[in-house]
């Protein structure tokens, strides 16, 4: 039965199958060449390379890649706050401070409201002859 | 004809364009719809050409393309063309002609008896018979289990057997 079975299974594989028209190379294959992509941007390049590089172990990668996010995850939030709010609040240096108040001075008298303030001018040091110094003492 | 990203489309073409037309013409019986099912094809891995990247049976990844193409076609044929019930004599036979009148007659009647396969026995029949695959490679072209390969495999060549076995009687004893 099995021997026979052979035989009519040979029997049939020995039949040649209809040729493909020959015509039809030239045709199809220049259907091909006319959708052929256009070059495209080096990223678009780059993607079947990439997946080319990961195809073996897509999972494996993806769980790498994720691994990645977890480790950067913790250590975002393990950062002390303290030294973040510290970061924040942190006072001006005194170079700063003068600067600033240099500038601001400057603007005032170009646009022409600066007054120098009242203790200030309190404490302009006039120096005056000894002998008046000790009129006003007495008066 | 080098293609982009080192596809030689031509080379593809001469390799496997002959076995891929005699799969889809036993399935579509159409030689129109080979036409096209095979233009779509090399159309598709000339604009794809990383579809290839990582195979190394390309014979079978290329099987597996088309087969799954035809499928598709005779999916959509199906609800249309549901008068064409005279399926097998009407259509193309995927056999080369030939001038031996018992040959000829033979080669009818097998391609007559292979369409009245279902698509899947006659897709395995197919591969199994003319392209020699084993049922690994037959299943990992039609992406099926070995043994349902095995058991298409067995179950069309039962029928095909029962539907020739008066004519092939024949032919033995006139060769003997």
């Amino acid at each position: 039965m099995n021997e026979e079975l052979d035989k009519f299974e040979q029997r049939l594989s020995r039949q040649p199958l209809r040729p493909i028209p020959p015509d039809w190379r030239t045709e199809i294959l220049a259907a091909a060449r006319a959708s052929r992509p256009a070059p495209r941007a080096w990223l678009s390049a780059l993607n079947p390379q990439l997946s080319t590089v990961f195809w073996p172990h897509p999972k494996a990668w993806a769980g790498l890649a994720a691994v990645w996010i977890l480790i950067f995850a913790l250590h975002f939030s393990m950062r002390d706050p303290s030294s973040r709010i510290a970061e924040k609040s942190a006072p001006l240096s005194p170079e700063v401070l003068v600067e600033l108040k240099k500038q601001q001075r400057m603007f005032a008298e170009l646009v022409g409201t600066y007054e120098p303030m009242a203790a200030a001018r309190r404490k302009i040091f006039l120096p005056r002859p000894r002998s008046e110094r000790v009129e006003i003492m007495v008066t | 004809m080098k293609m982009a990203a080192g596809l030689d489309i031509s080379r593809l073409y001469d390799e496997h364009a002959q076995p891929l037309y005699a799969f889809l013409l036993n399935l579509t019986r159409d030689e129109a719809d080979t036409r096209d099912l095979l233009q779509e094809l090399f159309v598709k891995l000339a604009r794809s050409p990383h579809l290839l990247a990582g195979i190394r049976a390309e014979r079978a990844f290329l099987i597996r393309l088309a087969h799954n193409a035809a499928i598709d076609l005779m999916r959509r044929r199906g609800t249309r063309d549901k008068t064409k019930e005279n399926f097998a004599a009407e259509m193309i036979s995927p056999f080369a002609p030939t001038n031996d009148p018992d040959e000829k007659v033979f080669r009818e009647n097998l391609a007559a008896a292979l369409g009245e396969l279902p698509e899947e026995q006659r897709a395995v029949v197919h591969l199994k018979l003319w392209e020699g695959l084993t049922f690994e490679e037959l299943a990992a072209a039609l992406e099926i289990p070995p043994n349902t390969a095995a058991s298409r495999y067995r179950y069309g060549l039962d029928k095909l057997r029962e539907r020739l076995r008066p004519l092939y009687e024949e032919m033995k004893r006139a060769e003997s």
